[in-house]
Order: structure tokens, then C-alpha cells, then sequence
């Protein structure tokens, strides 16, 4: 009688089991494109608990003219796709070399934002009400740099998601009237979820900004973009962002994201 | 002399630059030219300022600190020699334990919640420059001070001491004039003044505290300052001649700070109490007085940014001041004086051209100070800017009314390595 149920349970386990496989396949597929874009937001914005990298700004205008800008960011998340702390030192151009400047980014609310200026010794709150304005007049906004929530707008797979087999390509649009973009077209790689590309347009249709992904490396076995482009199509003008000595999970704590390190870099996570 | 120095230090440059790009000190070169915009002004000169300077930055950081130096070359054509060097600050930083950090040394200490105002923050600070055109950075003047800072998860805690006095620079007559009680006029090129300064005794240094909590997003703090004031409101008769002094001084105060509906907000409070002033009695003395300011700053939109504030000074026993400034003749204050400021800050031409203006303007005195400039960065390295200095006023005895003379427009040429 004990043979006999369990030569009988074999198949059910077996099918049991099979459509738990098929489920979970089809669950992958299944994903929606809200879903797409909420991986998306934390493989690009929320990889590891925290990081550390090395970043370099090429600016360059129409005419051709560079500019640029280097520095030092450290990154804390508190929650995934919620709070977040950075902070950046810089280290060129001469006018702002030494100065540093924090983040608490909060999704539901205003970021809190403070520059210190150290040749006067100051700390000054930043007002922060347009996140779409310019990050250190490069041709990225400061929502580009620490991420837009994916709840801020509707996304739906565009036609050529069927056919794309590297990306999702989804349509974003956002909820509430907004100076970033009307709508959005992004391609999130399937694997890693990283955006390879997205391209940003205004309420009239016009191509105004585009993101390019331009070298993926894997570090700390985690997929990151080392060297990302954004294009401004209004002002012909490029931005190149190039990261190097890429760390995560190096320890950091709230502690570090307060005046006391404002003030005083924290150069053992700075090396 | 200088000009060897400079030879050595840009020798040393080189020596440096060949060993390692790491150890290249930073730094910028800069040339400014000021010009006065009234003939009438009895300052010494028509320029205001006549200048080229190289700053030198040095940084050492070793494991258990850090030095920072930086030193400013200048040549000036007001100074008697042909130049001067100016260590604008150099100290050393380091941690004890976890929770106490020094500095120590030659630096620029900052605190307190306004723009261009200040309540609590009774460190040096340098009118002349600020009134001339030099770069912001030079309103606040170095001191030599000790500064420990206590971090705990409940409150920060910051000591300043500095062993010796140390005043404001502020407009002496040289390029800029001023009004002079004693004449009841707007005097200039008076040559070398008088102050009797605070002997540089233990008794007579200076201490400051600052306690401050963050709480959401919002930065309290209370302040503590013993000391002087800063510019000479004083008088002591020496053989029967009034010499300007810098009277006993005690600070209490508080502020708060953070983030309204996307701006920022800040309301700050102090209690300057002239420790040597018996009720207004002493008519060589400044009296007491309560001083509060309260402002709001904004990014109207991207690249736009506003601000308004408001400032007030009211006069302890504004009664007897009256009576004695009455009997003397000349400039009688308000007893409360008024002060708003708005800035606008306006960024064109994918940021790289700069407008600002700050604008004082005081209802109860009838006087102002428009202060404005444009700056455009040719590149990283080289920016050139040009802007002026405007002061007007109905009295000529208060604080914007007595420079009215002093208008000036200046060009600046930065290079920064």
C-alpha cells in the first residue's frame, strides 16, 4: 500500500514540479513593464549596499570646447528604490577643487542638499525644487545622476519589445506634467536589467536628450555602466561620464552622509 | 625681495611638476582693476584696487592627519613695499578618538544662517576686500585659532579659541572713504589710524561655542562668543584725544535653519552685550542691542535663484544714546534699523556665464548697497568678470550712507591651475 502511493505521487511530484518550472518561466516573461523598470531603477541606481567610484566629466559644447570635472562619489542606499545618501568631493576644476557636497535623497519628498565651500568655511543648504536642473553644468540633471522613481510615470512595452531579443523597450510617460521629458523610449537589457539606451522627448515629439550606455564592465560581480553618454539634442552639446576604482559594499554609514565629513572628507573610503 | 621669492617658489613649481603630477600644487593667478566712480571722494586714490595675486594651495595628507596651506602672493599697488605674502590659512587636522576632531593653526571659520549677514558669527572678516571687488572668499579673514569639534549622536559641540584679538578689516581712508564722527564728515587719505587694540593677554583672547542638532531637516543651534567687537565702536580719551577701540563684547544667540516647501528658511538671533556699557551711561561706547534676521532662498527656476531676507539691530537704551548723540551734533541712528537683502543668482549660456546682484536696502536709515557682477568662463581654467560696488544713502553718518563716495566698477581676471 506505501509502494503503491508513492509510484502513484512520482508523476503528480513530477508534474508538480514541472509546472512550477513552467510558472516560474512564464512569471520571467511575465514580467510587466513597470516591473522591467523597477529592476531597471535598482540594477542602475541601487547596485550592492553602497559604492564607491571615481568619476570623470568630459562637457563638451557645440563648438567642440571640453570641459571638465573630477571627482570622488560615495553612495549609501537606506532602502532599496527609497533613501539614499551621496556625497561627492571634487577635485577639478581649480574653482571648486576641495569643495563637497551631499545628498539625502528621499523619492517622496524634496532631496535635502548641502554644498561646503572650504576656502570660506561655509555650509550652505542648496534649495532644491528642480531636480531637472543641470548636475555641475554638465549636459546631466541631478534626477539622471541619483534616479527618477519608476512610480513617477506609466510604462507600457513598446511594438518593438516583440521583436528586440537584447532589450526590453518600453514607453514611459510621465504621470504628472514634467521638464525632464514627455515621454521616454528606454532599452533595459534583459540580463542585467541595465539601460542601454533611452532617449528622452518633449510634449511636441522633439528628440531633446539621449542616453547612451557605452561600456559595461562587471565588478564585484556586479553588471555596471563604466562609461555612460548623455547627448543633448537641444544645445548639441555631450557629456561623457567615465568611472573608474568602482568599489561596493565597502562598510559605509549614515554617519559619513552628516557635517561632521562635509567638512571633514572621509579619505579612507576615498583611495 | 618679492620677485625672488616668487622665483624660488615657481622653482620649487617645477622641480615638483617633474617629480610627480600628485604633489603639483593648485592654486589661481588673478589680476583685478578697480576704479572709483566719483571725483569727489577723498579717499587717497581713483583706484580701488590695483592688484595681481597668485594663491598656492598645499595639501599633505598624512595617516593620523592632514595640513592644508595656502598662501596668496599678492602685489599691491596701495602697500609701501612691493608686495606681501599673505598665508591666508594653514593648519593641521586630526581626529582624537572617534568623536573629537582639532584644527589648529592659521584658518577661516564660518557659522550662522544669513547671506553676507551675520549674527552669531563674530569671526574676522574683511569689509574692504568685500567692498573692492576681490572673490567672496576674502570676506572672511583668517585668525589664528584653536577649534575642536565634538560629534555625538545627540548634539555637536564646537570650541574656538584664539589666543589673540583679532579685528575686521574695514575701509580706513585709503580707497575707500568713511565718515568720521569726530568731523561729522565723510573723511579719506587720513594716512596711518590709531586703534588701541585689546593687549594680547590670556584674559583678552577670544572664545566661541556653537551647539548644534540636527533635528529632520532642520539645523539648531546655540552660540556663544566672548570677546570684542570687531570694528572700533569705541572711543578711549587719550591726552585729551578720542582713540577708536574695539569694545569688551559677549554673544548669545541661536538659529535655525532648513528646507520650506523646496526653499530654504532660516531665522537667526543674538544678544550683542557691550560688557563695559553701564545702561547707555558711557557715551564713548556702543550700546547693547538685539539683532535678528530671518530669510528664504529659492530656485525660481533651473539656473534662477532668489532669495529675501531681513535685518534687524534694535538699540538697547536707545534713549540716552539719543540724548548724548543729539548734545554731540552730527548722525543720530534709528532706534531699530531695518536692513532687507534679495539676491538673484542667474546662470546663462549652459552655465557658463554668471549674473548676480545682492541688494541692501535699509528703510529706516534710507540707505543702500547694490553689489553686482558678471562672470563668464572662458574655460576651466580662465574666467573673466567685471562688476561694481554702489552705495548711497540720505545720511552720511549711516552704515551704506557713508560710503556714497566710494562707487566703484571693477574688471577680474582669474586663472585657475
Amino acid at each position: 500500500m506505501p509502494n503503491y502511493i508513492k509510484v502513484m505521487q512520482l508523476p503528480i511530484l513530477l508534474l508538480t514540479l514541472l509546472s512550477m518550472l513552467s510558472v516560474k518561466s512564464s512569471a520571467q516573461d511575465a514580467l510587466t513593464a513597470q516591473e522591467v523598470m523597477m529592476k531597471s531603477h535598482l540594477a542602475y541606481y541601487y547596485s550592492g549596499n553602497d559604492g564607491v567610484s571615481n568619476v570623470k566629466m568630459s562637457i563638451i559644447n557645440k563648438r567642440g570646447k571640453e570641459r571638465v570635472r573630477e571627482f570622488v562619489m560615495l553612495r549609501l542606499d537606506k532602502e532599496e528604490a527609497g533613501k539614499q545618501f551621496y556625497y561627492i568631493y571634487f577635485k577639478t576644476p581649480s574653482d571648486v577643487s576641495r569643495m563637497t557636497f551631499m545628498v539625502h535623497k528621499d523619492p517622496s519628498e524634496n532631496d535635502a542638499r548641502w554644498i561646503y565651500i572650504p576656502s570660506i568655511d561655509l555650509i550652505k543648504p542648496i534649495s532644491a525644487d528642480d531636480k531637472n536642473s543641470s548636475f555641475v553644468n554638465s549636459d546631466f540633471s541631478y534626477e539622471d545622476i541619483s534616479g527618477r522613481h519608476p512610480d513617477e510615470d506609466n510604462h507600457s512595452f513598446a511594438e518593438s519589445n516583440e521583436t528586440d531579443s537584447m532589450s526590453f523597450v518600453i514607453e514611459s510617460s510621465s504621470k504628472e506634467k514634467y521638464k525632464g521629458f514627455a515621454r521616454k523610449v528606454s532599452y533595459i537589457d534583459r540580463n542585467s536589467f541595465l539601460p542601454l539606451r533611452e532617449l528622452y522627448y518633449n510634449r511636441k515629439g522633439v528628440l531633446i536628450k539621449e542616453f547612451t550606455a557605452e561600456e559595461i564592465e562587471e565588478i564585484d560581480g556586479i553588471k555596471t555602466i563604466t562609461v555612460r553618454k548623455m547627448t543633448n539634442h537641444k544645445k548639441s552639446s555631450h557629456t561623457l561620464v567615465t568611472m573608474s576604482s568602482i568599489k561596493y559594499n565597502i562598510g559605509l554609514t549614515e554617519e559619513i552622509f552628516t557635517e561632521r565629513y562635509l567638512k571633514n572628507p572621509p579619505r579612507k573610503f576615498m583611495k | 625681495m618679492l620677485t625672488k621669492h616668487l622665483l624660488f617658489i615657481l622653482l620649487i613649481l617645477l622641480s615638483f611638476s617633474t617629480l610627480s603630477a600628485e604633489m603639483m600644487p593648485s592654486g589661481f593667478f588673478q589680476t583685478l582693476w578697480g576704479a572709483s566712480l566719483e571725483s569727489l571722494n577723498p579717499a587717497a586714490s581713483e583706484y580701488t584696487a590695483l592688484e595681481t595675486r597668485l594663491q598656492l594651495r598645499l595639501e599633505h595628507l598624512g595617516e593620523i592627519g592632514e595640513f592644508f596651506g595656502r598662501i596668496d602672493f599678492l602685489h599691491d599697488s596701495y602697500l609701501n613695499s612691493s608686495g606681501r605674502v599673505d598665508l591666508r590659512e594653514g593648519y593641521a587636522k586630526f581626529p582624537i578618538g572617534d568623536k573629537l576632531d582639532f584644527k589648529i593653526g592659521r584658518q577661516i571659520i564660518t557659522w550662522g544662517t544669513g547671506d553676507l549677514l551675520f549674527i552669531n558669527d563674530v569671526f574676522a572678516k574683511d569689509y574692504l576686500s568685500f567692498f573692492i571687488g576681490r572673490d567672496d572668499q576674502y570676506l572672511k579673514a583668517p585668525q589664528n585659532s584653536l577649534k575642536a569639534d565634538f560629534y555625538n549622536s545627540k548634539f555637536n559641540l564646537t570650541f574656538v579659541w584664539t589666543p589673540k584679538f583679532t579685528p575686521n578689516d574695514f575701509p580706513i581712508g585709503q580707497r575707500l572713504s568713511f565718515y568720521s564722527s569726530q568731523d561729522n564728515a565723510i573723511v579719506g587719505n587720513l594716512g596711518e589710524l590709531n586703534f588701541l587694540r585689546p593687549e594680547p593677554t590670556l584674559k583678552n583672547s577670544e572664545i566661541a561655542f556653537r551647539l548644534s542638532k540636527q533635528i529632520g531637516n532642520f539645523s539648531n543651534c546655540f552660540y556663544f562668543y566672548e570677546g570684542f567687537y570687531k570694528n572700533p565702536v569705541g572711543a578711549v580719551i587719550i591726552d585729551s584725544a578720542l582713540v577708536p577701540t574695539f569694545p569688551k563684547l559677549r554673544v548669545m544667540g541661536g538659529s535655525i535653519r532648513g528646507m520650506i516647501s523646496g526653499g530654504i528658511f532660516w531665522f537667526e538671533g543674538g544678544y550683542y552685550d557691550t560688557r563695559d556699557e553701564n545702561r547707555g551711561q558711557n557715551p564713548l561706547l556702543i550700546n547693547s542691542s538685539t539683532r535678528f534676521m530671518t530669510g528664504y532662498e529659492k530656485q525660481i527656476l533651473s539656473g534662477l535663484t532668489m532669495n529675501l531676507q531681513y535685518f534687524a539691530n534694535i538699540m538697547s537704551d536707545y534713549d540716552s544714546y539719543r540724548q548724548q548723540a543729539e548734545a554731540r551734533g552730527g548722525y543720530v541712528r534709528e532706534k531699530r534699523r531695518d536692513l532687507i537683502t534679495s539676491r538673484i543668482s542667474r546662470l546663462f549660456y549652459s552655465d557658463l556665464v554668471e549674473f548676480l546682484s545682492v541688494i541692501f536696502y535699509s528703510p529706516s536709515e534710507k540707505d543702500y548697497y547694490l553689489r553686482f557682477y558678471l562672470s563668464y568662463s572662458y574655460s576651466d581654467e580662465l574666467n573673466l568678470s567685471s562688476g561694481g560696488n554702489i552705495f548711497g544713502g540720505d545720511k552720511i553718518g549711516s552704515e551704506f550712507g557713508q560710503f556714497g563716495l566710494n562707487d566703484n566698477l571693477y574688471v577680474k581676471l582669474t586663472y585657475g591651475f
